[in-house]
Parts: structure tokens; C-alpha cells; sequence
């Protein structure tokens, strides 16, 4: 995924990938950007601006080769360098904490919880989309990469720019975030915990 | 009690390494090339109850993860003006 232009097609073959190779992603890409931004309008910018943009680079895509993974990583890009710093989030916040604290490869992997697979089960989808949508965006990005998406771990390395290793962990602390959502969801529904037994 | 304990005879009740074990697992059920994944897999959770509780529930939340959270329908003007802003530039 690199950015080194690769190829010169003629108006045709650009034409043919980006009917062909692009498009097909526009629904993942747009719930990736509404994910991102809880908002349409910012949703359809972002979606807008990176076929913009992946339209005007498309020489430096081979065609045939991960298109989907190509264009997340440029609405992710977008969204950091562009949606980011016009709009009021604390990208600080969120970045800088997450970097320095939880980044580190060792992770905790002894945190246990009590949440029950039953009771996962039978949870709505909107509050299985509200406790994802709790996480603070780079928690929710790699889980909308690797469960919603399908993303494999060496994809998500190329499209947040991080190491496997990073991914992994990133990951798994986001899963614990999750699961604590979760499981105070669970309680309110009248599940039983193993806490209270 | 938890249905997952009927062979609970059979698995030991603390894992020894559950920092490794996890780790591997979510590895697995995400479809990280390992090698000799299934036989890794079937071993740690017929032998081991943490292995086993952490395996299903990851992959219950995956699974809800994926299949109902809310999906948002493209807006139906997005696409045209796509289209014709990339005309624009063309």
C-alpha cells in the first residue's frame, strides 16, 4: 500500500477499477465513516473526499490488490488529518493517551470477566452498537476493522500505520473495554453475573 | 450452572499461562495464519476451562459484533455526487 506511483492507466482502466474495484465498498466505507463521526454529513464528506482522492492517486494502486484495505486507509487518513483537526474532537485526548498507556505490547491478558456468553446473545443490536460506539475511536476502529470489516491483523497494521504486535494489543485492550460495557449492560437486563451468585 | 461445565472433570480449572493462551485464541478465532490452529485450539479447550470461557464468549461478541450492529444505508445522493465531482476532475 504503498503510495509510489505505479502504474499509468488510460481513462478507461481508471474508469473500469473504480466501477469495478471501489465502489463495491461504498457501504462499508460509508458505516466506517458514520462509525467515525456519529454524524452523516461528516460521514459523507469523508467517504466523498477519499474516492476523491483515490480517484486522483489511483495510479499508485496495482489493480487486482486489496482495494478495500487501500481505501480505509485513506478515509482513516482523512479522518485523522483533515476531519480531526477542523472539528472539535479531542484528538489529543484520544490519541496521545492511548499511544503512551495503552499501546505497550504487554498487555494484561489475566483481566477476567464474568460476562456470560448467553447473555451476549441475546442482546439488542443497539446496544451491542451503543457499547462500540462508547470506546474512544482508536478502541473502536480496530474492532469495526477486525470484526465488522474482516480485516486481517497484517491489514490493519497497513491501514493505522502500526505494528502486528501493536494491532494485537490494541485489539485485545479494546475487547476488555467491550466486555465491561457490556457486562454492565447485561446486569441492567436482569442477567445474572457471577458476582452476584 | 454453566452448561460449559458438563465435561468440567476433564479440563483444569486455572490456566498457566492465560497472558500466551488468550492471546493465541483471539488469535485463532480471527483468523491469524497459525500453524496447526485447530489441533492448538481443540487441545486448549478440552483442557482447559479459563481457555474455553474466554473462547466462546470472544466468539459471541464477535459474532453479535457482526451481525447486529446497526448498519446505516448509503445516503441515495452520495454516489451521484461522487460521480460527478470526479467528473470534475477528470
Amino acid at each position: 500500500m504503498s503510495e509510489v506511483q505505479r502504474k499509468k492507466y488510460s481513462d478507461k482502466e481508471k474508469s473500469t477499477i473504480f466501477d469495478q474495484e471501489f465502489m463495491p465498498h461504498i457501504d462499508s466505507m460509508y458505516n466506517f465513516g458514520y462509525r467515525l463521526t456519529f454524524d452523516e454529513d461528516d460521514a459523507k464528506d469523508l467517504v466523498q473526499d477519499t474516492y476523491l482522492k483515490a480517484y486522483r492517486f489511483i495510479n499508485s494502486f496495482e489493480q487486482g490488490t486489496n482495494a478495500k484495505a487501500w481505501l480505509f486507509r485513506i478515509l482513516k487518513n482523512s479522518f485523522i488529518n483533515d476531519y480531526r483537526k477542523k472539528s472539535k474532537q479531542p484528538a489529543k485526548i484520544d490519541y496521545q493517551e492511548v499511544e503512551t498507556y495503552y499501546n505497550s505490547d504487554d498487555v494484561d491478558y489475566g483481566i477476567t470477566t464474568d460476562l456470560r456468553v448467553d447473555a451476549v446473545k441475546d442482546m439488542l443490536g443497539d446496544e451491542i452498537s451503543n457499547a462500540l460506539n462508547s470506546l474512544a475511536v482508536d478502541f473502536r476502529t480496530v474492532i469495526i476493522l477486525c470484526d465488522l470489516e474482516g480485516f486481517t491483523y497484517e491489514e490493519m497494521a497497513k491501514i493505522l500505520d502500526i505494528p502486528i504486535g501493536t494491532v494485537r494489543s490494541r485489539l485485545h485492550r479494546a475487547r476488555n473495554l467491550l466486555k465491561d460495557k457490556l457486562r454492565s449492560y447485561a446486569q441492567n437486563m436482569g442477567y445474572k453475573t457471577d458476582e452476584e451468585e | 450452572m454453566n452448561k460449559n461445565l458438563e465435561s468440567e472433570g476433564e479440563r483444569k480449572l486455572s490456566c498457566s499461562d492465560v497472558s500466551k493462551c488468550f492471546k493465541l485464541l483471539e488469535s485463532i478465532l480471527d483468523g491469524d495464519n497459525i500453524p496447526e490452529s485447530q489441533e492448538i485450539l481443540n487441545q486448549k479447550l478440552a483442557k482447559c476451562q479459563p481457555c474455553f470461557e474466554h473462547y466462546h464468549l470472544e466468539k459471541a461478541i464477535k459474532e453479535v459484533l457482526r451481525t447486529k450492529c446497526t448498519k446505516h444505508a448509503v445516503p441515495s445522493e452520495l454516489v451521484a455526487s461522487i460521480r460527478e465531482k470526479i467528473q470534475d476532475i477528470k
